[in-house]
């Protein structure tokens, strides 16, 4: 441990000063005064002289400790998760950190505790005649007393069971709630995604072009279109469940996060984004987490906000997932006009809506063949046929 | 301008060894000294002091012209609501209310009552006459309240409240369970806002850096046992079960013979509104080491030394660096006896008199 070098002794010699015949004003405590012969008083300043002198070296002393610490920390002594741990370790003692129907049990328990009164009140006294008197009057008042705590006790009973009722009900709808969640999807299984490179980046580029504000990319995916924008001028960060996808994001700089869209709106001030871009997950929303998705993105969006929804249609969604992700999503992708249908009863207007372009696969005689036309014409017909719309994009604004 | 003859303190509880009773007490007998009749009126008293007191209804029936009403703002009580009903001027000393964030996770029936207590103090505040708080940190929440120059006036800690000598069989039963280890003290209720815990985790980082053998010593009153209780589980957790000692309801012969065998005195409260145990530790001559928190900053003063960030780490540094350099400790011990001189008995009294002779008894007296 490193010492500050002082010299304490000085510490202790007082200090003269010599003043005119009035005191100081202020002289402190500590602070003697004599008259001279000629008539001037001295001042003996020894606790404020001291008082000086040791603030200097007291804080000469908190400057050496404040390095020590600094110094200990940067050697790797004294870690800073360390102290974390300690403070989460010891709010685990708390009875309101427990959580769920844990915390639950355990205010019961307290309750069940708290609802017997006990009629015997202590009667130890430290003057021998106060312990006489004090049973004296418990026994002299005892059938009052138990008339009056029997009814407590009773009340407090009453309230005990009926928490008792509350709880086992609350652990039976969790469990049933519990019961009801998706089970878990393949690992890794996301929706990779480089929106920037998509067919229909330039159409969301487009909607947000010239907002002021600031714009979320959820399932940002690569980054791509969070760089796109940021290219175009526009106050834009991304998001995306998965850590693993934002790596090249990162690389390059961008502002993105890990986050689930509906954890990151759920902590966004209201009317606090200009713009919203949601793709990836939102496809296999649960119904009700759809409905809140809306709500959240409603309110989050700043009047004359824009969104931009991106999502695979649903004749197409089994093929591009495939059946193990298919069978096990939480939900289903909806129709474009659903999307459209659910924006519009949260006062968002929609502006447009566009599917993508069917591929073309199967291949056209030369027009100048014989019989081109007739077999070309029949081709579109079963192409027609077989192929479904892929996705699409929505892209709504905030009306009021 | 009518002087007051009475002038009659309130206080919800009258308790033995308890700040805000002593302060009472003192003050009682500093009033009489001055001329004054002075009685104190409670909602209860403890055995040994119920001689001292009189029960709050009581004073309806023994109210005379010219009395002044000092009540002792600590907690709430249904005495507010008796006083907010009396003509007489009303002067309130504010010794803080701890506020309820600090119980919520711990007691949430006692963060409601420090609220209602609060509540209280709001309507007591433009009720009084003259508002008095302990600290400047006290006083700005009686003007955040509407009080406009309330008065910063310590509490009134009286000699006579220590021991002049440690109880020898408390000091050798102590003595019997230390083993040279560095001894930090503090004296408190065990309370949230006292953070004891933070106590507990400055001894493990002071065992783990500077003194293995290091030990915790605790004297307060269970206030909130559910806190007092995890407390106690942490540092069995952390495996300093035998290294943290507790004490209450001391005799001040055996309070003083914890600080005679202790090293060093360490405040972590997250709030105080005055913090007497600092004067106690000064009056014992044992070095200080405190956070900035609440008002121990200014009862403080350059009485100790004062840790910036409040880490325990921090902590645990500063009490390593006293324990091994005796002449900083030594420079301390000075420091303290120099800053207690600032709440000399004599000095407080005169400023509590001279508040109180101020106050105006004729009509209309209520601000």
């Amino acid at each position: 441990m490193s010492t500050a070098s002082h010299d304490a002794s000085s510490l202790d010699e007082p200090s003269t000063v010599s003043q005119p015949e009035q005191a100081p004003p202020g002289a402190g405590p500590g602070t003697g005064t004599t008259v001279g012969e000629d008539g001037t008083r001295s001042v003996t300043v020894v606790a404020d002289g001291d008082a000086a002198a040791r603030a200097a070296y007291l804080a000469q002393v908190m400057a050496d400790i404040d390095a020590e610490v600094a110094r200990r920390r940067a050697s790797g002594d004294l870690p800073a998760g360390l102290e974390r741990q300690l403070d989460e370790l010891f709010l685990e003692f708390s009875p309101m950190s427990a959580r769920g129907t844990d915390r639950l049990r355990e205010q019961l328990a307290v309750v069940d505790a708290g609802a017997f009164v006990d009629i015997a009140v202590p009667v130890a006294s430290r003057k021998a005649v106060g312990s006489a008197l004090k049973r004296l009057i418990r026994s002299a008042i005892s059938w009052y007393v138990g008339f009056i705590v029997h009814q407590i006790v009773k009340f407090g009973w009453s309230v005990s069971r009926l928490f008792h009722l509350v709880v086992e009900e609350v652990e039976d709808l969790s469990d049933r709630v519990d019961a009801l969640g998706a089970p878990d999807l393949p690992e890794g299984v996301h929706v990779a995604s480089a929106p920037g490179t998509s067919w229909w980046a330039d159409d969301a580029a487009a909607a947000l072009s010239g907002v002021v504000g600031r714009v979320l990319v959820a399932d940002c995916g690569d980054g791509s279109l969070v760089g796109r924008l940021v290219h175009d001028g526009v106050d834009a960060y991304g998001l995306d469940p998965s850590e693993h996808a934002l790596e090249e994001a990162l690389a390059e700089g961008l502002d993105v996060r890990e986050g689930t869209v509906l954890e990151h709106l759920g902590v966004v001030g209201g009317e606090g984004l200009a713009g919203v871009v949601l793709d990836g997950s939102i496809q296999w929303l649960r119904p009700n987490d759809r409905l809140r998705l809306v709500d959240l993105v409603a309110d989050r969006l700043a009047v004359g906000g824009v969104l931009v929804l991106h999502s695979a249609a649903p004749e197409g969604w089994e093929r591009s997932v495939g059946p193990v992700v298919a069978d096990l999503a939480p939900g289903r992708p909806v129709h474009a006009e659903t999307w459209a249908h659910l924006l519009e009863s949260r006062d968002l207007v929609v502006q447009t809506v566009k599917h993508s372009a069917p591929a073309a696969v199967l291949e056209r005689l030369p027009a100048d063949q014989p019989g081109a036309a007739v077999v070309n014409a029949a081709v579109d017909a079963v192409e027609a046929l077989a192929s479904v719309a892929g996705d699409y994009i929505v892209v709504a604004v905030r009306q009021s | 301008m009518v002087r007051p003859t009475g002038v009659h303190q309130f206080v919800p509880a009258l308790l033995p060894r308890d700040a805000t009773g002593a302060h009472t007490l003192a003050l009682r007998d500093a009033l009489r000294e001055a001329g004054w009749t002075s009685e104190i009126y409670v909602e209860a008293a403890h055995d040994d002091l119920r001689p001292e007191a009189h029960y709050f209804e009581e004073y309806a029936e023994r109210a005379q012209p010219g009395d002044v009403l000092l009540y002792q703002v600590a907690t709430g009580s249904p005495m507010a609501d008796f006083l907010l009903g009396r003509p007489e001027p009303l002067v309130l000393s504010y010794h803080n209310i701890t506020p309820a964030s600090f119980y919520e996770p711990w007691e949430p029936a006692t963060a409601a009552k420090v609220d209602a207590a609060r509540a209280q103090l709001a309507a007591l505040v433009p009720r009084a006459a003259l508002c008095m708080a302990d600290s400047s940190f006290s006083a700005a929440e009686l003007v955040a309240l509407g009080c406009r120059t309330p008065a910063v006036v310590p509490v009134l800690v009286e000699p006579a409240r220590f021991a002049p000598d440690p109880d020898p069989a408390e000091v050798a039963r102590l003595r019997a369970g230390r083993d040279t280890g560095t001894v930090m003290l503090f004296v408190g209720r065990l309370s949230p806002n006292k953070a004891q815990h933070r106590l507990v985790e400055t001894l493990w980082w002071l065992r783990r850096t500077e003194d293995p053998r290091a030990r915790l010593r605790l004297v307060g009153s269970a206030i909130t046992p559910t806190y007092a209780e995890a407390v106690l589980r942490f540092a069995d957790e952390l495996g300093l079960a035998e290294a943290v000692e507790w004490g209450e309801d001391l005799t001040p012969a055996q309070l003083a013979a914890w600080y005679a065998e202790a090293d060093v005195f360490v405040c972590q409260s997250e709030h105080e509104g005055f913090c007497i145990p600092l004067l106690e530790a000064m009056h014992f001559g044992l070095p200080v080491v405190a956070i900035a928190r609440g008002a121990v900053p200014e009862t403080l003063g350059g009485g100790g030394l004062l840790v910036g960030d409040g880490r325990p780490v921090s902590v645990a540094t500063a009490i390593g660096r006293i324990v091994a350099d005796p002449d900083l400790a030594r420079v301390l011990a000075e420091a303290g006896t120099d800053r207690l001189r600032a709440f000399s008995p004599s000095l407080v009294r005169q400023q509590h008199i001279e508040l109180l002779a101020g106050v105006h008894c004729g009509p209309g007296t209520a601000a």
